[in-house]
């Protein structure tokens, strides 16, 4: 891979579209809300493209365009009209996933919606670069990956990891864990 | 409905959403690059969009003609809502507020300023305004009657394009 930066927007996109795609759907689970992550990341790009440009590393410009879709991602997460169908063909399975429930009624539905919503608030809340790790952890990405994407250590990784999953503990409301 | 999960196990919040997207990894969608570059090009593009520096000589010297100046004191209207749309305006100078009534307080949308154009969604024949618009200082307009607009657009068809655009640079809130 080349060491010299990006020298256009589009080289850049091509370079770390798989990515983009993998890190917005795996948080979002739904395909045209995904592409409007990426294309609203790359809205934001050409607006900061005589910045981008100027990055040292090509790995640099590759982090900047990640953290811009993640945060495009976790935008449309956290929007109050996004409704639940839109949350993807595994909706269901997520509302379960996050309860555990063996019968959910619609108030479980709502509520796990709700608290949801609290769990994205908290993470757009916190540090740019914890949050940015978070994201790729909760989009499906292993501490090794989120590394080399964000271009910091390992170790670095694993504390914004484990100091969110506490500030997170601390979030929910009580009673989350075992709600059924 | 079993997930496989015990509560308890594993069971912070981030590691289920890590879960969830590590199953979502297989179904990644594939997306364009060229495309989704050239959309993003394109609302870049709009929001750069101002009614009136982007006509050409030819269409704003029409528009000139087809429409006369008129002032607006600070404060007063220059349309509102539900009053019949009889004419659209382009803003030289000075900017709006665009408001609607909210049972019976005000809400404001918006602010309209130099080079947009206004009231251009009253064209529909029967159509009525569906926002009030008023001047924050003094607003230099330009007034044209609706059915004057109407016959320009019919002589000019590269500004209906121009419209659209500006109305999309609205609608996604490009500034």
């Amino acid at each position: 891979m080349t060491q010299e930066p990006y020298g256009d927007p589009v080289s850049l996109l091509r370079s770390v579209l798989a990515d983009l795609a993998r890190a917005a759907y795996g948080l979002l689970g739904h395909h045209a809300d995904a592409e409007d992550a990426v294309q609203n990341g790359c809205f934001k790009l050409i607006t900061a493209w005589p910045r981008v440009a100027g990055l040292a590393t090509p790995g640099e410009q590759r982090a900047y365009l990640i953290r811009i879709v993640l945060n495009e991602a976790l935008q449309i997460l956290r929007d109050p009209h996004r409704r639940w169908e839109h949350l993807g063909p595994d909706a269901a399975e997520r509302a379960v996933t996050l309860y555990s429930v063996t019968q959910h009624s619609f108030e479980d539905e709502i509520q796990s919606k709700e608290d949801l919503r609290l769990v994205w608030k908290a993470i757009g809340d916190m540090p740019d670069m914890r949050r940015d790790a978070v994201l790729l952890r909760a989009a499906g990405y292993e501490y090794r990956d989120i590394s080399t994407r964000l271009g910091i250590k390992v170790s670095t990784v694993r504390s914004h990891i484990s100091d969110a999953r506490k500030q997170l503990s601390r979030t929910l409301p009580r009673g989350w864990e075992g709600r059924r | 409905m079993s997930t496989g999960i015990s509560p308890g196990e594993h069971g912070d919040v981030l590691h289920r959403l890590y879960q969830q997207g590590k199953r979502r990894a297989t179904q990644v969608p594939e997306f364009d690059a060229e495309k989704v570059m050239g959309r993003a090009r394109a609302a870049h593009d709009a929001g750069a969009v101002n009614f009136w520096t982007v006509l050409n000589p030819a269409e704003r010297s029409a528009f000139e003609s087809a429409a006369r100046k008129q002032a607006f004191a600070p404060g007063t209207a220059l349309m509102r809502e539900g009053e019949h749309a009889d004419a659209v305006m382009v803003i030289l100078d000075g900017w709006a507020k665009v408001c609607l009534d909210e049972d019976g307080r005000e809400r404001v949308i918006t602010e309209r300023g130099p080079g947009d154009l206004i009231g251009e969604s009253g064209t529909v024949p029967g159509n009525v305004r569906s926002a009030t618009m008023i001047a924050l200082d003094t607003v230099q307009a330009l007034v044209m009657r609706t059915e004057d607009y109407t016959a320009l657009i019919a002589d000019f068809p590269g500004v209906p394009d121009l419209v659209k655009k500006q109305t999309y640079d609205r609608r996604t809130g490009r500034p």
